[in-house]
């Protein structure tokens, strides 16, 4: 017996059929995944092709609709489709979504960073479940059900508040109403993203700093979040990406005004996604195509702004764990 | 640490500077609008004694801010791919002209909710809005009250017609086509069926006055064959798509199924390929339609048939507490081109 236990050898036991068959399953399942991968890319350019493509046609010569002056396109302040010629003019625009989204995370990103460390840190485990259930409903909610609560809600609030600093509004349709939506609405996408990544901070790093004496609230602040700095900021990003393309909802509280800056906080505003969405289902022609190039200027601007983020990110935070 | 710490006083500072800069911003509207403020508290003084009477019961205090409100108008309008955005500039004439500030919604019903929660808005909605429902007062257009009555004995001024046209006799492309034509025309003018249908979508028609259709087919013996490898073409105004579409619908099954082809592109190819130059193109068509009368250089007298089939009339309305209630046509134009901001203006 020890004899032929001796004798044993492995190689006998390999059926080399088998290995080729599970070689082969893996290469299929290989060549799956990068047709998935492929996919997703190839959509990602086929959008960009096609919104660039029917973006920058009014700018070309030779244009069906009598070519538009991109200069013009690209700072003016106004946008009236019912002149003679049409005036659009995206610059206003520009400053109106910045402005919204800007104040919407101004508001957004601390509380939101705040609940994230308090769910995480500081709740006791009952409570978190609770909490971190509220954020994700809260993320789940579609966009439409946000904009009827704000232009049925927000919109009055706001108008009150107008009439105590005696200043009037659209019935409250206002870039503040907007920016109040905004904020609403990306508080659970940064909420939840902040929670991932201040829960994946070693817990190693925290005990060093209580080791070394620094209180609970020292830690959470200086050692937790900046360790989760990277995640948090992922989350802006989002949150951010959500304030810029909402369209549904800002369209029912924004009033589209035809000009701006809109700096008065009570006065009406027009957003990149808004002017996209007013009245796409009837109109045609270079009224149309507009609104793509509209498109192309709202992509370059998230990617701006992401960009701008990371770049913050790297200058903010001194401890790292990656 | 010490580069954390430092970041963190910037963010900090940031913040401040930021939060500072907000409660300057909040300043400076304040200042910026009390000289306004008081001027309209002024224009506010002389009209007083008139609103006390109505809303003694409320608090001095809520009625000053109320009559704050009330002395702007906040214009509303459609985007400018509305048809009702598109007959009612036309009808008070100012295309193009709409003041800057105005405020642009999405729908009809939209416009009737905004409208509605605004006590200083006035804007326009189709007359089959429920006023009542969305808190909207519709206002008299010239003196006259708004009602389907008085759209169609022409009372109602702030109004347009759904004018068709059809080609002059014996030039159809058959005789069963200037047939069915003809049958159709019937149908949507004088049926019960194609009232009907009209009605349904917003067009505004005298239902009782049409006749069941079985009566008037005896007139019409083709629809009872098969007609279904006949095309009617139509085409013209994009305005009357929605009611046309809805007789047409009705008016298929009772045809022998004919065919129509719709190209409508807007009113002023509803002469040109009917009985104009496009007419024997690849664009002519059998019926051409206009959402409003047919002018003098469009002779649509040499049409086999020529006439309106239903009539579409636009509501100047505005929150049910504004007191305003009858607007001439140059008030209209004035307060929509931004002429006249006030509603104290107006008196």
């Amino acid at each position: 017996m020890p004899e032929q236990e001796k004798n044993f050898n492995v190689r006998d036991k390999i059926d080399m059929s088998r290995i080729k068959r599970r070689e082969r399953t893996d290469k299929i399942f290989k060549t799956i995944f990068l047709i998935a991968g492929i996919l997703s890319a190839l959509m990602i350019i086929l959008i960009f092709i096609f919104v660039g493509g029917k973006g920058i046609k009014p700018f070309l010569p030779g244009y069906e609709f009598g070519q538009q002056n991109l200069g013009k396109f690209l700072t003016g302040m106004t946008w009236r489709s019912d002149q003679n010629p049409p005036v659009y003019g995206a610059a206003f625009i520009v400053v109106n979504t910045l402005i919204s989204a800007f104040l919407a995370s101004v508001v957004s990103f601390p509380i939101s960073v705040l609940t994230a460390l308090f769910i995480v840190k500081i709740a006791p485990k009952k409570l978190r479940g609770f909490f971190t259930t509220v954020v994700e409903l809260l993320a789940a909610i579609p966009s439409v059900v946000y904009g009827v609560f704000a232009a049925g809600k927000i919109t009055k609030m706001v108008n009150s508040m107008a009439q105590h600093f005696g200043l009037t509004t659209h019935g409250g349709l206002s870039q503040l109403t907007v920016s109040i939506l905004l904020a609403i609405m990306i508080f659970p996408t940064i909420t939840s993203m902040a929670i991932n990544a201040i829960a994946a901070v070693d817990k190693n790093l925290e005990l060093g700093s209580l080791a070394l004496g620094a209180s609970k609230t020292q830690t959470n602040f200086k050692v937790v979040l900046s360790a989760a700095k990277s995640g948090i900021f992922a989350g802006l990003i989002l949150g951010l990406g959500r304030a810029f393309g909402e369209a549904t909802a800002v369209s029912m509280v924004a009033g589209n005004s035809m000009t701006g800056p809109t700096w008065n906080l009570f006065d009406i505003t027009r957003t990149l996604t808004s002017t996209m969405l007013s009245g796409l289902k009837e109109t045609s022609g270079l009224d149309y195509d507009i609104r793509f190039s509209v498109g192309i200027v709202l992509m370059i601007i998230v990617l701006i702004t992401n960009f701008s983020i990371q770049l913050i990110k790297r200058s903010i935070g001194g401890v790292s764990h990656e | 640490m010490k580069k954390f710490s430092k970041a963190l006083s910037v963010g900090v500072a940031a913040v401040l500077v930021s939060s500072t800069l907000a409660a300057c911003g909040g300043d400076k509207e304040k200042t910026g609008n009390s000289s306004k403020g008081t001027e309209s508290e002024k224009t506010t003084v002389a009209s007083t004694d008139k609103v006390t009477e109505k809303k003694t019961e409320k608090p001095t205090e809520s009625q000053s801010e109320a009559m704050g409100q009330l002395t702007t108008i906040n214009v509303y309008s459609r985007d400018e791919a509305s048809g009702t955005r598109g007959a009612f500039e036309e009808l008070i004439d100012f295309k193009g002209q709409l003041l800057d500030t105005a405020a642009i919604v999405e729908s009809n019903g939209d416009m009737a909710t905004k409208v509605g929660q605004d006590t200083g808005a006035i804007g326009y909605v189709s007359l089959t809005t429920d006023f009542e429902k969305n808190n909207l007062k519709p206002i008299s257009y010239e003196g006259v009250v708004p009602s389907a009555a008085d759209v169609i004995n022409g009372s109602y001024t702030l109004k347009r017609p759904f004018s068709y046209v059809t080609r002059a006799k014996g030039d159809f492309p058959s005789e069963e086509v200037e047939q069915l034509v003809d049958a159709f025309i019937d149908f949507i003018n004088n049926s019960t069926e194609g009232l009907e249908a009209v009605h349904m979508e917003g067009g505004i028609v005298d239902v009782d006055a049409g006749k069941p259709w079985a009566e008037l087919k005896a007139n019409h013996p083709i629809v009872d064959q098969d007609n279904s490898a006949i095309q009617i073409r139509t085409a013209g105004s994009t305005s009357v798509i929605k009611t046309l579409d809805a007789a047409i619908n009705a008016f298929k099954p009772l045809a022998g199924n004919v065919d129509f082809v719709s190209d409508h592109n807007g009113s002023g190819d509803g002469f040109k390929r009917t009985l104009g130059e496009e007419k024997d193109g690849a664009n002519g068509a059998d019926i051409g339609f206009a959402s409003r009368e047919f002018k003098d250089d469009e002779t649509v007298s040499q049409g086999a048939y020529t006439g309106q089939y239903a009539q579409d009339a636009v509501v100047v309305v505005v929150q049910k507490d504004n007191k305003i209630e009858n607007l001439t046509k140059q008030q209209v134009f004035d307060i929509f081109t931004g002429a006249v901001t006030d509603w104290s203006d107006l008196k």
